[in-house]
C-alpha cells in the first residue's frame, strides 16, 4: 500500500464514529429539497457543490418561504462564514504540502475533515496530512449523499400533519451546544435569541435572521474583548 | 423565472461564495494575513448562526406570512434543548425533539 492510500484511509477510519452523527442531518436536508417542492436533481446538485449541510438546510427553508435570493444566500454564507476561521487554522498545516492541489484544497473542509486533521492526523507520522485530510472527508460526502438521497425520496411521502419542518431546528440545536465552547459564545447566543424573537417577525423579509446574528457577532466580539482570560486559542 | 430556475441560482451562488470563504484563507496563506478584527468578529460566527436558526422556528409558526406565538414548540424545544446539553447527540435530540413536538401538539388540541 502506498503512502498516500494508506494515509487516505486513516482519514476514513479516523471520521467512521462521527459518521453515524450524519445520517439523520442528511435525511433532514434531504428532505427539505423535496418539501420545497424540488427534486433529486436538486438534493444531489447542492450536495456536491455546496458541501455544506447547515447553510443548504437554512437556504432551502428560506427559499421555501419565498425570502429574496440575496437575503436566503447572504444568510446562509453567514453560516458558512466559520469556514474561513477553519482555512485560516488548517492553512499552515496543509499549504505547505499541497502541490498542485492548493487550488481545489478548499472544498473537502467541513467541520469533521476539519477537527480530525487538526487534532490527529497532522501529528502523525505515519501519515501525509493532505490525503488524510481528503479521506476523511470523502466517508463523509458519500455518506452525506447517500442519506441525503434517502431523505428527498422518504420526504415526498410524510405528511404535513407530521410536522417535520420543526426538525430543521432541532439539527442546528444539537449543532449549536458543541459550539458554545467560551464565556462570550453563551453571551454572543443569548444576544442573538434575543434579536432573533423580536426582529424576526418584526423586519420584512426574513432580514431579522441576518440582522439578529450581526447583533450577537457583534456582542460577542465586544465581550470577548473586555474578557481576555476566556480566550483559549485551540 | 421559474422557482426552479431561482433555486439554482441559489445553489450556484452558494456553491461560489462557500468555495470562496473555504479557499481564501488556504490561497493567501503565507501572504496577507486575516485582520484581526475580522477574525474576532468572524469567531462567534457558529453560536450567533445557529442560534439565530433555532429560536424564530422555536417560537413560532408562520401561516400566510403572520408569525404566531407557538407553544407547543416552545415546550418541544425546551424538551430538546435539555436533551441536546445532556447527551451532545444529534439523533436523540432530533428523537426527544419530535416525540415532545407530537405530544405537546395533541395535548394542546384536546384541551
Amino acid at each position: 500500500m502506498t503512502r498516500t492510500t494508506h494515509s487516505m484511509l486513516a482519514g476514513c477510519r479516523a471520521v467512521a464514529p462521527i459518521i453515524i452523527g450524519i445520517v439523520p442531518f442528511g435525511l433532514v436536508a434531504g428532505a427539505a429539497v423535496t418539501a420545497a417542492g424540488f427534486g433529486l436533481a436538486e438534493a444531489i446538485g447542492m450536495s456536491l457543490l455546496v458541501n455544506a449541510g447547515a447553510s443548504q438546510i437554512a437556504a432551502t427553508a428560506l427559499f421555501a418561504e419565498g425570502a429574496p435570493l440575496l437575503v436566503t444566500v447572504g444568510t446562509a454564507l453567514v453560516i458558512n462564514a466559520r469556514m474561513f476561521i477553519y482555512g485560516t487554522s488548517i492553512a499552515p498545516v496543509l499549504v505547505p504540502e499541497a502541490g498542485r492541489w492548493l487550488g481545489v484544497l478548499g472544498h473537502p473542509l467541513v467541520d469533521q475533515s476539519y477537527a480530525v486533521t487538526m487534532t490527529e492526523g497532522r501529528y502523525r507520522d505515519d501519515v501525509s496530512v493532505v490525503p488524510y485530510y481528503v479521506g476523511s472527508w470523502l466517508v463523509l460526502a458519500i455518506i452525506w449523499q447517500i442519506s441525503n438521497i434517502a431523505g428527498a425520496l422518504a420526504g415526498s411521502f410524510v405528511p404535513t400533519s407530521w410536522s417535520l419542518d420543526f426538525a430543521v431546528p432541532l439539527v442546528f440545536l444539537a449543532m449549536l451546544i458543541p459550539a458554545l465552547k467560551f464565556r462570550a459564545d453563551v453571551e454572543a447566543a443569548i444576544a442573538t435569541a434575543i434579536a432573533a424573537a423580536v426582529l424576526v417577525p418584526l423586519l420584512p423579509m426574513q432580514t431579522g435572521l441576518i440582522a439578529a446574528i450581526f447583533i450577537g457577532m457583534v456582542w460577542g466580539a465586544t465581550r470577548h474583548h473586555e474578557h481576555p482570560a476566556v480566550e483559549v486559542d485551540e | 423565472m421559474s422557482a426552479q430556475s431561482s433555486f439554482w441560482v441559489v445553489i450556484l451562488a452558494l456553491a461560489a461564495g462557500t468555495f470562496l470563504l473555504r479557499s481564501l484563507p488556504l490561497w493567501l496563506h503565507g501572504r496577507t494575513p486575516a485582520p484581526r478584527w475580522l477574525e474576532r468578529l468572524l469567531r462567534h460566527v457558529p453560536a450567533a448562526a445557529l442560534t439565530a436558526l433555532v429560536v424564530p422556528a422555536s417560537l413560532y409558526t408562520k401561516t400566510n406570512g403572520a408569525y404566531e406565538v407557538a407553544p407547543a414548540r416552545i415546550i418541544a424545544a425546551s424538551v430538546a434543548l435539555v436533551v441536546a446539553w445532556k447527551t451532545r447527540n444529534m439523533l436523540w435530540t432530533l428523537v426527544a425533539g419530535m416525540a415532545a413536538l407530537w405530544v405537546a401538539q395533541a395535548a394542546i388540541s384536546m384541551g
